[in-house]
């Protein structure tokens, strides 16, 4: 029986600071852990994407063009996140019975590297989008720099977070 | 167990339906799609929000039917479905434009549903029927979209041309962002896109119209250029061709003048030879006939000079014998003249006969020398030539 890996648990600490439930694919509920990373993902990107409409509503208001473009090209990049997060693969229940293998100690400290990593920048994003508007608030200048690298994290996220898809393709085979 | 469809129809976006009124022998389940969701009401509370599960004995069976009549589930039970995953949605306007033009045409929503906002619903399931479909949700956004979207957009349009270009595209989607967001919140959608799509308008049908005659012009224009310019071609063609044989024929007849002058050429070449043939011959006649009387002046010369040779030998014999002949005379006659001085007979007589006799001699002799002649060519003509060593006339 594979357990949890032990040099994982750093990241499985870090992760359990926002996610209070994560357990790091503990057998028996890593399909429920999936789904709980994922779910943490929509809401923070549904956080940024709350910050940004705030943005571009204002921004359009005052007919401050370019950041409500900048603001609107992030709402949609939060979109494609959080379509491609809620289609993401989940991993199979019975692995034995399905086409997959079990996932094997490296795997499972693969995953939770990279729901740390991804949870990571997903939280900075939500920094970003919240000093954003805080920064229109204040009418500050740098306010449509931080718009922008909020949209290049949310991008950068984007691409992340398919990476998982190629750590749960390798246990579609087994070996 | 049954599989219970709570969708059979693609436009059906939601469904709330009562679970306690859903009486069957067998337990009802439904799987879950990653794009549907569903949501437990248990007793007027949201209890949970489903999606991407099978949802065992959601309703009927024989336990939950026991349940019931004993009082061990809960009173009120409901389900509310719904497609999380992002759908069309074509809401038809009409509006005009600030120069007065209608315009017609489509507004593109593209929605979709979070997880979370699926309870949002209920909102609109309070008053309306428990089915929400597409054209339903059209119909609860219509007149919001037109009003607070379509209207002020077109307004900004000058012309239809404004229509199609970007900026408005733009406006629109930004103008549907902000002024929709509180309807579709409170229902419990998120607007991802939208575009309009307008109909030709009239303007655009009269240019549409005026393009067309105007190309219909044109490529009769453009008939009439090519019918010309065909017309031109061919005329150009035939006077090239007539060019054409008129020079083939003043070739032809260039041609034959000129074998024509060949011909005659090569004629006066063959007379101008002849006439160098015939000149050298007759050159080398003459040169011949000079030669040969050359040859017979030589021959006629070396002819003179023999006779002139003989001659001087005959004339010399001649002098040499009359010489001999008259010294053997005068000796003969001294001795006589002696005999007859020895004799006495030497008388006057005698001397005057021997006188006369000598003279007679002497005339003979002299009688035998002939006088010289002129030739007709002016040379002048020895006794005994037979012919002029000039002329080669013969001498008679």
């Amino acid at each position: 029986m594979i357990g949890t890996p032990i040099d994982a648990l750093p990241y499985i600490r870090g992760v359990q600071l926002i996610l209070s439930g994560y357990n790091g694919y503990a057998k028996g509920s890593r399909i429920e852990t999936d789904k709980m990373v994922r779910a943490e993902l929509i809401r923070a990107v549904t956080r940024v994407r709350s910050h940004m409409q705030n943005i571009f509503q204002s921004q359009f208001r005052e007919g401050d063009m370019s950041c409500a473009r900048a603001a609107k090209q992030c709402i949609e990049e939060c979109d494609y996140l959080c379509e491609d997060i809620n289609k993401a693969i989940a991993g199979m229940e019975h692995a034995f019975l399905s086409g997959q293998r079990s996932p094997s100690n490296k795997d499972l400290k693969n995953l939770i590297k990279h729901d740390h990593n991804v949870v990571e920048m997903v939280t900075k994003a939500v920094n970003l989008a919240n000093q954003a508007e805080d920064l229109i608030a204040k009418a500050d200048d740098d306010s449509k720099q931080h718009i922008l690298q909020t949209t290049q994290l949310i991008a950068s996220c984007k691409g992340f977070f398919a990476a998982r898809a190629d750590i749960l393709s390798g246990l579609r085979k087994k070996k | 167990m049954s599989n219970y469809k709570w969708r059979d129809s693609p436009d059906t976006i939601s469904r709330l339906i009562n679970a306690n009124d859903i009486q069957t022998f067998a337990n009802q389940q439904v799987m879950l799609k990653p794009n549907e969701v569903c949501v437990l009401i248990v007793d007027g509370k949201i209890g949970d929000i489903l999606t991407e599960t099978h949802l065992k004995s959601m309703a009927g069976g024989f336990s939950r039917w026991l349940g019931d009549k004993v009082g061990l589930t809960a009173s009120d039970r409901r389900l509310l479905f719904a497609m999380s995953g992002p759908m069309d949605y074509w809401v038809p306007f009409e509006g005009q434009l600030s120069n007065g033009e209608s315009a017609k045409g489509f507004a593109n929503l593209r929605l979709k549903m979070n997880t979370e906002d699926v309870p949002k619903l209920l909102n609109y399931f309070a008053n309306n029927a428990p089915v929400l479909d597409r054209n339903g949700l059209i119909n609860i956004i219509r007149n919001e979209v037109i009003a607070r979207v379509v209207t002020p957009c077109l307004a900004s349009c000058s012309s239809a041309a404004d229509l199609r270009g970007a900026a408005f595209l733009e406006q629109f989607e930004m103008t549907a962002e902000i002024e929709m967001r509180n309807l579709l919140a409170n229902l419990g959608f998120t607007l991802l896109k939208s575009f309009p799509i307008t109909d030709p308008t009239d303007m655009e049908m009269v240019q549409k119209h005026r393009a067309t005659v105007e190309a219909q012009t044109t490529g009769t224009q453009v008939n009439t250029d090519a019918q010309i310019a065909h017309y031109a071609q061919t005329e150009a063609i035939t006077l090239a061709r007539i060019q054409m044989e008129n020079n083939v024929k003043r070739a032809h007849a260039k041609g034959q003048v000129t074998v024509e002058l060949e011909h005659d050429l090569k004629g006066l070449r063959a007379e101008e030879a002849r006439w160098d043939a015939e000149l050298n011959r007759d050159k080398g006649k003459m040169n011949l006939r000079v030669d040969e009387a050359d040859a017979k002046a030589k021959r006629a010369m070396d002819m003179f000079s023999q006779v002139q040779e003989r001659k001087a030998d005959r004339v010399q014999n001649q002098n040499e014998f009359q010489n001999q002949r008259m010294a053997a005379q005068n000796e003969l006659q001294s001795k006589m003249m002696e005999m007859a001085a020895d004799h006495g007979a030497l008388t006057p007589e005698v001397m005057a006969e021997f006188l006369r006799q000598q003279t007679a001699q002497k005339a003979v002799d002299n009688s035998k020398q002939v006088a010289p002649t002129n030739c007709s060519c002016g040379i002048l003509m020895q006794p005994g030539w037979k012919a002029c060593p000039g002329c080669g006339s013969p001498i008679a």
